[in-house]
C-alpha cells in the first residue's frame, strides 16, 4: 500500500523522536473530538507497528489482523481517554496493541495453539533478524538487544515478542522466578539507555 | 516484608511487558505502583522501551485493513473524556454588597452558569472573575439550581447548544425598576440567552418585552415568560447584529411593536 519511503516516514516517529511523538499526540487529541481524517494520519503511523507487533505475538495473520483492526478501533474510540503525562501516543496506542495481543494468547484455544509452536521457538536473534530490513529503528534496536545478556535479550524478546508470562520465561530459559524478573528488569534498564529513552 | 516489597519493585520490568500473568499479581503490583513513583516512572521508561520493540517489528498490514477501519471508526461512538469532579470552590463568608441582590439572579442565572463551567473554555479573565464570584453564591442555592440545570439540559437542547459555542459571555445588569437580568452571549451564533431575577410583578394586562435595539432599527426579542419565586426561566433571542443593545421594556400584553418606553435595562452586548 505504501512505498517504502512512507515507511521511513512512519518509523521516524519512535518514542525518542520528539517532534514526531509530539505531532501523534496532537493528532490523537483532533482524534478525541471526532476528527476522523486525524485518525487516518494516526492509522498510516501506526498500523504497521500496531499490526507488526500483534503479528509477532500471535503469528496467525487472520487473527493477528482482527486484533490489530480491535486495537485501532479502541484508539479511536478511546482517544478522549488519553493521557499525555502518562507516556506519548505511540505508547499508548502499542501498549494497547501488546495488552490486546496477550489477552488473546491467554484466552484458552490460543495458547493450545501456541503450545504446538513452542517446538519452532525461533531465537530471539533470528525473530530481530528476520524483521530487519532497511529501517535504522530496526537497526538501532537489534543494536540495543545485541549489548544486552544472552539471558537479558532472551527474557525480553520472549516476553514481548513471544507473549510468554515471566513464569512460562524461567520455566523456557530454566532460571528462577526471581532470577527472571531481575533480567528482565536490568534488560529493559539497558534498553532504556541504550535507545535514549528519557 | 522488606523481601516482599523488593520482591514487588523488580517487577516492573514484567509488568512493562505484559508478562504478569496471575490477576492476583497484576493488581497488587497495580495498587503498589500507585504508591511508588519510581516504579511508575520505571514503568512508563520500560513501555517506551516496548514501542521501539513494536516499531521494530513493524509489518505491513492487509491493504484491506485500512478502509475497513476507517468504516468501522466511521460508525463508532467515541466514549466521553473522563469528568475529573472538581473540588468546588470553597464557599467564602466575604459577601460583597451586591451580593444579596444578585444572589437571587443566580438561582435561574445558575443555569447559565453552571453549564457555562463546563463549556466555556475562552474566558477572559474578567468573565472568569466574574463567574467565580457568582459562583459563590451559587454555591448556596446548589440543589435548586442543579435542578433547574438538569431541567434545562433536557428540555432545551438550544440552550445546551448556545452554550457550548466557543467564547460565549455572561453579562448582567440591573433594571432601573430593580431586580437584574442575566445574560449569556453567544456573538458566533448571533443568540443569547436572557433570565431575569426579582423585577417588580406586572399589573394584569403588562409584560415585560425584550428588544434587539441596533443603531437603524429595534426588534423585539419576545417576551419575558411569567415570572415563578421572581425568576424568570432562560429566553433565547436570535439575531443578534454587532453593535445591539439588549433592551428591556414594560409594554400592554400582548407586546408592542416597537418599545413605548425608555428601556428599564439597556445592555451593550
Amino acid at each position: 500500500m505504501n512505498p517504502s519511503d512512507s515507511d521511513a516516514s512512519r518509523f521516524r516517529s519512535t518514542p525518542t523522536d520528539r517532534r514526531g511523538e509530539r505531532d501523534l499526540d496532537d493528532l490523537l487529541v483532533h482524534v478525541a473530538r471526532g476528527d476522523q481524517v486525524a485518525f487516518e494520519a494516526i492509522y498510516d503511523r501506526l498500523a504497521g507497528p500496531v499490526y507488526g507487533v500483534v503479528r509477532r505475538v500471535l503469528r496467525d495473520p487472520s487473527q493477528s489482523e482482527e486484533v490489530a483492526q480491535e486495537v485501532l478501533l479502541e484508539v479511536w474510540r478511546t482517544a478522549a481517554r488519553f493521557d499525555p503525562a502518562m507516556g506519548g501516543a505511540a505508547t499508548w496506542v502499542l501498549t494497547i496493541a501488546h495488552r490486546r495481543a496477550i489477552d488473546r494468547v491467554r484466552a484458552s484455544t490460543a495458547a493450545a495453539e501456541r503450545e504446538q509452536r513452542n517446538a519452532e521457538v525461533h531465537t530471539p536473534r533470528d525473530e530481530v533478524a528476520e524483521a530487519v530490513e532497511a529501517s535504522l529503528d530496526r537497526e538501532r534496536v537489534r543494536r540495543c538487544l545485541d549489548a544486552l545478556t544472552e539471558i537479558q535479550r532472551e527474557s525480553i524478546t520472549l516476553a514481548y515478542y513471544g507473549g510468554y508470562s515471566y513464569r512460562q520465561v524461567a520455566g523456557l530459559l530454566s532460571v528462577t522466578l526471581g532470577a527472571i524478573k531481575t533480567r528482565i528488569r536490568d534488560g529493559l534498564i539497558r534498553m532504556r539507555d541504550c535507545l535514549g529513552v528519557s | 516484608m522488606r523481601l516482599l516489597r523488593h520482591d514487588l519493585h523488580a517487577l516492573t520490568g514484567a509488568y512493562a511487558l505484559d508478562a504478569i500473568d496471575r490477576s492476583a499479581e497484576r493488581e497488587r503490583f497495580t495498587r503498589h505502583m500507585s504508591g511508588c513513583q519510581s516504579c511508575a516512572s520505571e514503568v512508563r521508561e520500560f513501555r517506551e522501551v516496548g514501542t521501539a520493540l513494536a516499531f521494530a517489528a513493524a509489518l505491513e498490514p492487509p491493504p484491506a485493513m485500512r478502509a475497513e477501519v476507517l468504516a468501522a471508526v466511521a460508525r463508532t461512538r467515541q466514549v466521553p473524556p473522563e469528568v475529573k469532579t472538581h473540588a468546588r470552590p470553597k464557599r467564602t463568608r466575604t459577601w460583597v454588597p451586591w451580593v444579596p441582590w444578585l444572589s437571587g439572579a443566580i438561582a435561574t442565572a445558575g443555569i447559565v452558569i453552571a453549564v457555562l463551567f463546563g463549556f466555556a473554555q475562552a474566558h477572559t479573565q474578567q468573565e472568569l472573575n466574574q463567574a467565580r464570584s457568582q459562583n459563590q453564591s451559587l454555591a448556596a442555592i446548589e440543589a435548586r439550581t442543579m435542578q433547574e440545570l438538569d431541567q434545562a439540559r433536557n428540555q432545551n437542547q438550544l440552550l445546551a447548544a448556545i452554550m457550548a459555542a466557543p467564547n460565549v459571555r455572561v453579562l448582567s445588569q440591573r433594571s432601573t425598576k430593580g431586580g437584574v437580568a442575566i445574560v449569556l452571549l453567544a456573538s458566533v451564533r448571533h443568540q443569547l440567552i436572557v433570565t431575569t431575577s426579582g423585577l417588580p410583578p406586572l399589573p394584569a394586562g403588562k409584560v415585560y418585552q425584550l428588544w434587539l435595539i441596533g443603531p437603524k432599527k429595534i426588534v423585539s426579542a419576545g417576551l419575558l415568560p411569567p415570572a415563578r419565586s421572581g425568576q424568570t426561566a432562560p429566553v433565547v433571542a436570535s439575531g443578534l447584529v454587532a453593535g445591539d443593545k439588549l433592551g428591556l421594556t414594560i409594554e400592554p400584553a400582548p407586546g408592542s411593536k416597537q418599545p413605548t418606553m425608555t428601556p428599564i435595562i439597556a445592555l451593550p452586548v
